[in-house]
């Protein structure tokens, strides 16, 4: 019995410096992460056997890459803000199914706008299980700063905020919904992005069957 | 009974450990939500009550409606305008005359940074002036940032009032300029007056207008399509335009204004 004290203190000293390093032993290293996504991206840009995709098989691609990394639930949590918790779980999906695609079409309509931009990573910082990863964007005429801001889920990080020249892409929707939601009520701004992602779509499809610009 | 003791004892002494360190966690995020700083890693930044973030825009109809004819403005002449101008002019050239009317600015910047007490600022914006009209020909390159690694500094009068406590104002839409506040505005009115002693060779209007053109026109071609793009995928793109500039506004402050010292 004497000798539990020293048991104890024992394991207080051996396991505390133990758990503490396997702490930071378990984070992984999120600009790592981000490395080979961002690669794979861009080789999927660059890739000229894509040059006649009228299905636009590279679009599935790059959204199927993209939902390895971006957290779409979260994205829409944050920018519905006290709107989110009011809603059932089946009314959430809805939304995030919803605004997942609109984000979709804003990237995809911008693959054809891929002239060889490079990607450089130029710091992260880490806060317990957020994490934010500095990037620019190093077109021909200018840089852009592109911030990815991210949560830790298991040991993968995941994406829920964009920013760009300081930008909050989140923030910058959180503010326009709330006016809606002012406005309309939830029902009404379920219209208004039900409407924005057909017309993103049509204009999708438009762009698919007319014939490629020369060059 | 004494092991039950001991053990509970060792299990409150972890249990105080992990308090510890969640308290020490909640300080760290409450002193980052108190300092007023953008941080992008604090729930705090996206939890803020509506009243708090919401701008303050008592002119919204009249701001509205200028934006609604900067739009079209955009659309029907100056879009129009920047892409022939584009066409002939190769990026190069364009991005020379960019660097050519950013240097013009630089002494009313280097001023501004004196009035801010940010003396490294002023040097640093003194040092890219002398470098960039010799070395870059007039300012028509930007030695400074591309061999020297000075980037540029961003002051203006609008940031000097900020400074010294003079709050914005209210939000203004302003014909053909676009996004400002009160108090930048009329920063940059004055600022822009400070300017007139290059122009004091020609009180012509129409040539002085004429090179207020030209800037503009320059810069509209170095960023086709941003707007555009703004616009697309937007739900008001008025509420979307006046939130950008605020947090672009932010982001270029923090990071040339650094408190209370360097």
């Amino acid at each position: 019995m004497k000798r539990l004290p020293f048991l104890s203190l024992f394991l207080l000293l051996f396991l505390v410096p133990v758990s503490g390093r396997a702490a930071t032993a378990t984070v992984p290293d999120p600009t790592a992460q981000m490395r080979p996504f961002v690669a794979k991206i861009t080789n999927l840009l660059r890739n000229e056997d894509f040059k006649n995709d009228p299905k636009c098989e590279r679009c599935q691609k790059i959204i199927n890459i993209a939902k390895e990394h971006f957290d779409f639930r979260e994205m829409s949590k944050r920018v519905l803000g006290r709107q989110w918790r009011r809603l059932s779980p089946e009314q959430k999906d809805k939304f995030v199914t919803l605004f997942t695609r609109l984000l979709q079409y804003a990237y995809i309509g911008k693959i054809k706008d891929y002239a060889g931009q490079q990607v450089e990573f130029t710091g992260q910082r880490i806060r317990g299980r957020r994490a934010e990863v500095k990037t620019l964007l190093v077109d021909r005429d200018k840089t852009i700063p592109v911030s990815y801001i991210m949560l830790l889920k298991g040991d993968q990080w995941m994406t829920y905020d964009v920013v760009v020249e300081g930008v909050s892409l989140v923030r910058n929707y959180m503010e326009q919904f709330r006016e809606i939601l002012r406005r309309d009520k939830y029902a009404g701004l379920l219209k208004k992005l039900e409407e924005k992602v057909k017309q993103l779509e049509q204009e999708k499809l438009q762009e698919a069957t007319r014939p490629a610009p020369a060059g | 009974m004494q092991i039950l003791a001991r053990t509970s004892g060792f299990l409150a002494l972890l249990s105080c450990l992990a308090a510890l360190a969640l308290v020490q966690v909640n300080a760290a995020v409450v002193h980052a939500a108190d300092s007023g700083d953008v941080d992008f890693l604090s729930d705090a930044y996206y939890d803020e009550e509506p009243e708090t973030i919401s701008v303050y825009d008592p002119l919204e109809p009249m701001n509205r409606a200028i934006f609604t004819f900067n739009d079209r403005a955009y659309f029907w002449v100056l879009k129009p305008v920047a892409t022939g101008y584009a066409h002939v002019l190769p990026w190069e050239v364009r991005g020379c005359v960019s660097n050519f009317f950013n240097n013009l600015q630089e002494p009313v910047r280097f001023v501004n940074c004196l009035l801010q007490a940010r003396f490294s600022d002023a040097g640093r914006v003194l040092a890219r002036f002398l470098i960039n009209s010799t070395g870059g020909v007039f300012g028509l390159a930007d030695p400074a940032t591309r061999d020297l690694d000075i980037p540029p500094v961003d002051a203006s009068l609008g940031q000097t009032l900020g400074r010294w406590g003079i709050g914005d104002g209210f939000y203004l839409v302003m014909p053909l300029f676009g996004s400002t506040t009160l108090r930048d505005f009329s920063g940059t009115v004055v600022d822009a007056l400070a300017m007139t002693p290059y122009y004091s060779w020609s009180d012509d209007f129409v040539v002085n207008a004429g090179i207020y053109a030209e800037k503009e026109v320059n810069k509209i071609s170095l960023h086709l399509g941003e707007y555009e793009d703004l616009k697309e995928l937007s739900f008001d793109p008025y509420i979307s335009l006046r939130n950008a500039y605020f947090q672009h506004r932010m982001r270029l402050r923090d990071k040339d204004v650094p408190f209370p010292d360097e």
